[in-house]
Order: structure tokens, then sequence, then C-alpha cells
């Protein structure tokens, strides 16, 4: 038996070498060619169908485009309609469309094609979390390039919803199958997809593009889910591009690194601001102004602002960013004061040397934190955990992924919890409307504040005013928050994103939802 | 022999039900609704009945043990569901993913295997010499490391300063080397000691004082008759460390973005994705039960006691 047990030790040693160099995989093209931007993405792009909500919002821009594009702090800018006018109050919207468009399959853009993408989702059930669709009544073409949408009441954010990226952007009437069923992502964008793995995307410049083309022909986009593997490749040369809340975020910790290594960092003030938000339905001691109160200055926000995002966000002092449209009057933001927020719990009836207490009840707080939500998050409470300490308040830290979180915050279980506001282009109204308003069914996103008797008819009035008295309106919310304390703003979340030196002309998209191309050219001295 | 290989394979049977029992009990009992992430990719507001819809189309509120009869069912006729998140079947998008991680594991068991004998072989020709101090170096910083930090301090050295090859991706040789050596770098480490102290014992044994007595050199002996001696042990130790690397490599493919099965696994349990989850773990749980019958069968091959304790 000594010559079986030899061949087989012999083959034992030669299989798994013969397995592991079997040339069984194709190629893929690694390094960034002249031409071609490369650029880091953290998942595959998936379900492009501009009409679902599955695809990366960045990759389904490069392809469909919006009637009205969302320009820097809230301007509409025309793209699909060059011109558009609300008439009957606001009820009636007419828009232009633009000449000379084609989809990247020849087919042609015109009022025919924009009813037909219509069809697919307006005053559908599904899309009724956009007031547009909710408010739809009904569509007429009135000559090949003038389209009317008709609502049963003027809509709030009206050229705003028209600009998001789903469901309100179109699609190829040709693309579709006998059935209409969705089949390849085809639009009148600058990007044509190739092809689309777990690997990556790849795209090629669409020549009968309408507007300014880009100046590379390639866009390639590298599925790298790890950071650590970004940053390794962008400072390797491998790829272009990386950042965004969607596409593939960068920490703080890990733009400063890249910035050390040589590498081009854009850090700009974004328009999602990082939010504490009260729940008094199921923490009694919270339904006390002055006990929210205490807590809003009883945490250090500059220190916050540096266990997150190493000093790189701004304290926010302010619901919404000073980028977001109509963001209101411009407020201090709030010192960490010990002393004035001791005097507030005394004056509230919660005493005491250690933990406060109230009619025998120890003054006890649980904050919920998500890391998937927001990455630090848990560092982020455990600084306010030791700083509301000193206060009195005993603050315990419940850490919550991505799907408990989805479950959780909806069913309102947390004293506190973080949230993140929309950001553009959902502002101001996405945020207002959907975590104010208790009758307005804000799904997996829960409610920041709820109180029906006092902030819904702030809300509804909103949604009810004139363009003229909008902004009233939406400082009227604002105040009333400010002075109930109904909320905390931490900080005002920043847009980053890291480049490699030969791409040039870089600047950071309008919103995180986009993907920034325009305006870049590459230079092979990189 | 027959009879032990097939109570080997009857009892591989019996671990494989009970083991993905375990893991389909373990999986939906987390906390977290899949139902409210499907209703959420269906329409960003669905509302409460939208979720209890779902709930009742996927059948998330029967009975485990029916739940787990059903994905049974459907795992032995070749069905293994549909992704919650992609809506794709998983049978498919699983297939495309084993072969990224069987190269994985392969080629880190290959540099396991060769590192192992190199420097366990080495330590034992020239004991405590440079060679076994070279070895148990090697040894002890490969057991003390995690493959990511290996795999990053590896990046870091190969491709972010030296550029010999690329940070990621599956483009050719140069791209795999990364790779199979982080994965393959811990198995290498303990094998490396199994190899060095089973050769050691070996060669105070009888066998070993007689061919030396006979005349034959140090190099012969350890090659010739304590090598094949140490087999079973060594067999055992590669079956549980080619075990280790599958498991490394949910940590190791999203460092090189290797899409493979670890990849797949840890979307998977991020998205409570049941399906995808389930799926991933039957694959691992099928691979250690077919591993651990193949060393059992391979010990059978070098182990002349157990083969006559079969017949």
């Amino acid at each position: 038996m000594t010559t079986s047990r030899r061949i087989f030790l012999k083959g034992m040693l030669a299989t798994p070498a013969a397995f592991g160099t079997f040339p069984i995989f194709s190629a893929i093209a690694q390094t960034a060619g002249g031409g071609a931007l490369t650029v880091a993405i953290m998942k595959p792009a998936g379900d492009l169908n501009p009409h679902k909500y599955a695809g990366l919002w960045g990759v389904q821009d490069l392809i469909f485009e919006p009637l009205i594009r969302y320009g820097r702090n809230g301007e509409a800018l025309p793209c699909l309609a060059t011109e558009w006018a609300l008439e009957e109050g606001g009820k009636l919207l007419r828009l232009k469309l633009r000449q000379g468009v084609t989809f990247q399959d020849g087919a042609a853009w015109n009022a025919e094609s924009c009813m037909w993408n219509l069809d697919r989702w307006i005053g559908k059930d599904a899309q009724n979390w956009m007031n547009l669709s909710r408010a739809y009544e009904s569509k007429k073409i009135i000559d090949e390039n003038t389209v009317e949408i008709r609502f049963k009441e003027p809509v709030l954010g009206l050229l705003y919803e028209l600009s998001f990226i789903r469901p309100s952007r179109f699609l190829s009437p040709k693309s579709v199958d006998k059935d209409g069923a969705y089949q390849a992502p085809v639009g009148t964008g600058p990007w044509i997809q190739d092809s689309a793995t777990n690997e990556g995307s790849s795209f090629r410049r669409f020549d009968g593009y309408w507007g300014d083309k880009p100046s590379f022909e390639r866009l390639e986009l590298k599925v790298l889910p790890d950071s650590r593997s970004r940053m390794a490749a962008l400072r390797a040369g491998e790829i272009d591009l990386t950042g965004g809340d969607f596409l593939a975020p960068l920490t703080a910790n890990e733009a400063t690194t890249l910035k050390k290594a040589g590498i081009e960092v854009s850090v700009e003030t974004g328009t999602t601001t990082i939010v504490l938000g009260f729940n008094p339905d199921r923490n009694a001691a919270l339904k006390d102004a002055r006990v929210r109160k205490a807590i809003n200055i009883g945490f250090d926000r500059a220190a916050i602002a540096q266990v997150l995002y190493q000093g790189l966000a701004q304290p926010a002092g302010n619901f919404f960013a000073p980028t977001v449209p109509m963001a209101g009057k411009r407020l201090d933001v709030p010192k960490r004061d010990v002393a004035a927020a001791k005097a507030l719990l005394e004056e509230a009836g919660w005493t005491g040397d250690e933990i406060r207490e109230k009619d025998g009840k120890p003054l006890a707080v649980e904050l919920v934190a998500s890391e998937e939500q927001i990455a630090g998050s848990r560092a982020v409470a455990e600084v306010m955990q030791a700083q509301l300490r000193e206060i009195g308040i005993d603050l315990t830290i419940r850490s919550i992924d991505h799907a408990s979180r989805h479950s959780d915050i909806p069913a309102r279980k947390y004293d506190m919890a973080f949230f993140l506001t929309f950001g553009a282009p959902y502002e101001p109204f996405g945020s207002i409307v959907g975590l104010f308003l208790s009758t307005y069914d804000n799904g997996v996103d829960g409610k920041l504040f709820l109180d029906a008797q006092n902030l819904d008819p702030l809300v509804t009035a909103v949604m009810q005013a004139s363009e003229a008295n909008i902004e009233t309106a939406l400082q009227n919310i604002y105040d009333w928050l400010q002075a109930e304390v109904a909320v905390a703003p931490l900080l005002y979340v920043p847009s980053m994103w890291a480049h490699s030196p030969r791409v040039k002309g870089f600047t950071p998209p309008t919103t995180e939802y986009d993907l920034p191309y325009e305006g870049i050219t590459l230079s092979e001295q990189g | 022999m027959l009879s032990l290989v097939s109570r080997r394979v009857r009892n591989s049977l019996v671990l494989l039900v009970l083991a993905t029992l375990l893991c389909f009990t373990l999986v939906v009992s987390a906390p977290g609704n899949i139902a409210v992430l499907i209703a959420e990719l269906r329409s960003p507001n669905a509302s409460f009945a939208d979720i209890q819809k779902i709930e009742e189309e996927l059948g998330l509120n029967d009975p485990i043990p029916v739940r787990y009869a059903g994905w049974l069912t459907g795992a032995l006729t070749g069905n293994l569901g549909i992704s919650y998140k992609t809506g794709e079947e998983v049978g498919p998008a699983l297939a495309s993913r084993i072969p990224v991680t069987a190269m994985l594991v392969a080629g880190g068991g290959t540099v396991a295997l060769l590192l192992s004998l190199v420097f366990g072989f080495a330590g034992a020709m020239w004991p405590r010499h440079w060679p076994d101090v070279a070895g148990r170096g090697v040894a002890l910083l490969g057991a003390s490391m995690p493959s990511f930090f290996v795999g990053a301090l590896l990046i870091y050295a190969f491709a972010v300063e030296l550029r010999l090859v690329p940070t990621f991706g599956l483009a050719g040789p140069s791209s795999w080397i990364l790779p199979w050596i982080t994965i393959g770098l811990l198995p290498a480490a303990v094998l490396s000691r199994v190899v060095r102290v089973g050769l050691e014992e070996a060669m105070a044994r009888p066998f070993a004082l007689t061919a030396v007595a006979k005349g034959l050199n140090r190099r012969a002996i350890l090659f010739r008759d304590a090598l094949p001696n140490i087999a079973p042990t060594y067999i055992n130790a590669l079956g549980a460390q080619t075990g280790v690397m599958v498991v490394g490599a949910v940590v190791v493919e999203p460092l090189f973005a290797w899409h493979g099965v670890g990849d797949l696994f840890l979307t998977g349990i991020r998205f409570r994705d049941f399906m995808v989850v389930q799926a991933c773990l039957l694959i691992f749980i099928s691979f250690f039960i077919l591993l651990n019958l193949l060393v059992d069968i391979g010990m059978i091959f070098t182990d002349p006691k157990l083969r006559r304790q079969g017949s």
C-alpha cells in the first residue's frame, strides 16, 4: 500500500495547483484607459429601470434625463423641457419639450414618448409619495412638442419633483417588450450602457446626445465593496474617482488620509443634515420641552463633528444647511452649556446628583444608532452618552443594523434616534412633509417629531401656500421647531469626493444622487 | 473500507439536514423585517398594509418548520428561491460566483500547501538553524495577523507603493497573487508547524534510526520515510484549514473586489436576503461536510491502521 499512499499524496499536491491556475475566467479590463473615466461604486448598479426603486441613482442619472434639472441651490434648469408655465393657480402645468432630441436607440423624444413614460407611473399608488402623482388628474398632448398636465390641486415642490431620478425620468418606448415590460436601460442621456456585471458597468459616450458631450469616450464603473480597496485603487491609479453618499462613500478619516497621500479631495457642505429626533410618545420625560432643550445644549456639536467627520462637517444650528433652498433664517449653533442644562432639568423637576430622578423614576433615555445608516454614529452616541451623564441623564445606546432600523423607526421603537434629512433635490418640502406631517405615511424613514395639534397645521399651511408666501410658511415651521426644541440638528453632512490627479475640472455634483462627470477632462500626465 | 466510507456518507447527510435547519432557524429569527425592505424597493412610502401584504406573499408569517420544509423542497429540486433584493433567481447568481470562491480557496490552498511544506521541511532539515527560525517567524506572523490586515498590508506594499500587481479585480495571474497569499498565509503558518513538529517526531522513531544506521542521509529519510508518515495528521489539519479559508473568503473577497460566494453572503446578510444567505450557508455547509468526507477518505488511504479498522 506504500505506492497507493505516495500516489495519493502526489495527486493531492497537484490537484489544487492545477485547479487554481486553470484559466476559467475571462480577463476584465482593469486600469483606466486614456479615454475612460474609471469610477468606484460600492455595489453593482442593479436594475436601472427608471420607474422602479432598485438601481443606483447616480448610474440611472447617466442614462435617463428629467424634464427639468435641479441646479445648484435649487435653481430649476431646462433639460428635456425647455419652457414651462403654471396656470390656473398652479393646477395646470404646460411644458414645451426640447426639439431635436432622440433616445439612444433612435426613438424620437416628443409629446408622445413623454406621455408614454408618464403613463407608466403618474397617478399610480406606488408613486403617491410624490405630490405630483398624488394630485395628478389628467394629461393632454397639445402638439408634437407641447404637453399639459392637470392636477387636482397646486403641487408643492412640483418642479423639484420633475427633476427626481425616479420615477420622473424618461425611458425609450422602443426599448420595452411587446407587453411594455422594461428590457434595457435606454434613455436620452449622454451615456449608453454597454455591459453590466457583478464586477461593474461599462458605458460609452452617446454621440447623438443633444447637450454638451463628455470630453472622454468611456465611463467605467468598478464595484469595490470595501472602502479600503477603493482608497488603495485610487492611490494606485486604478480608479479616477470615488465618493458620494450613495455611490462609494468616503469617511472623513479616509478623506484626510487620501489628502495626505497627495490625492485631490473635495469637501463641501452638502444638503443633508444629521438630526437627533425625540419620541415623547415612548419616553414621557421627553414630552417636556425643557428636557429636550437640556439635551440639546448638553452635548458638544463641535466634538461630534470631530468624532464623526474630523472637523470636515459644519455643526448645525438650522434644520437645513445653507445649501438647501428656502432653508430659513440662519441660527447660531447651540453651544454646550452644562450649567444651563442642569438648571433646565432642575426646573423640570428632575433632581439628584448622579442620575436625576423625578417621582422615583430615573431620567433614562434610549438612543438608537445604526452604523449602516451613519458610519460612526455609535461613536457619536458614546460621546453624547458621556456628556449627557454630566448633566444627570442616563443614556443607553442601542446599536441596530439597516434592516432593524427600517422596522424600528417607522414603528417608533426609540426614545431618541439619529435621522438624516433627504437632501437635494427633495428639500425643503420632502423632509418637512415626510418627517413632520402626522397624516403622511413616510414609510421606512419614519417621523422626526409628531404634534398633530401644533405642527400639522404649520405643515399644511406650507402645502397650501402660494409661491409668494411659501418662504414665510416654511419659516413658521423652522421657528416652531426651534422654540419647542422638537428636533436637535447636529451636523450638515459634507459632500466628499476624491479623484486622481489626471481628473481635471472636477466639481462636486449638485446632489448626492448624481454621478459627477460634467466638466471633467482627463489628463494623461496624471 | 467501503462500509467505512458509506457510514461517513450517511452521517454527512444527517449532519447536512441538521446544520441547514439550525442555520435556517437562526437566519429567519434575526431581528429586522425583510418585508419592510422589499416594500421600500417597491415604493418609498410603503404603508403597513403593503408590508403585511408582502409578509403574506413571502409566507413570512408561517411557522419556521413550514418555511424550512418549503425551502428544503425547493433546494432539493434545484430551486433556491428568488433574491428578495434583486428579484433574480438565487441559483444562477450563486453558480456564477462559486468558481470565483473556488479559485480563491484553491489558490490559497496551493500557497498554504507549498509554503507549509517548504518551511516545515526546511525547519526539520536544519533544526535550530536560520531556516527553522525563519519558518517559526513566518508561522508566528501568519498565525497572529488577521487576513484583512495581511491583505491591506500586501495591497499597500505591492500594489500601491511598488505597483507590481493590481489592487483589485480578477484580471489575469498578476491579480491572483495577493488574494491567494492573503487567504493562504494563516493556513500556511499552522500547517508549517504541523509539518515541522511531525517530522521531528518521526525522526525520533525507530524506523528513522534504522535508516540512519543504514547510512541514508537526513534529507532522504525526511523525504522518503518521515514525510509520508505525517500524512494523516497533515491531511486532517489541511481539511480544517481549508474550512478556515472558506470562512476567510467572506473577508478577503470584498477586499480584493472578487465577487464570489463570500461577497454575496455578506451582501445577503446586510439586506436580510434570507434566500441568498440560506443558499450561501447551504454551499458552505455542504462544502464543509464534503471536505470532512474527503479528509476521512484521505486518511483511510494514508493511514493503514484506519484501513484495517474499516475492513
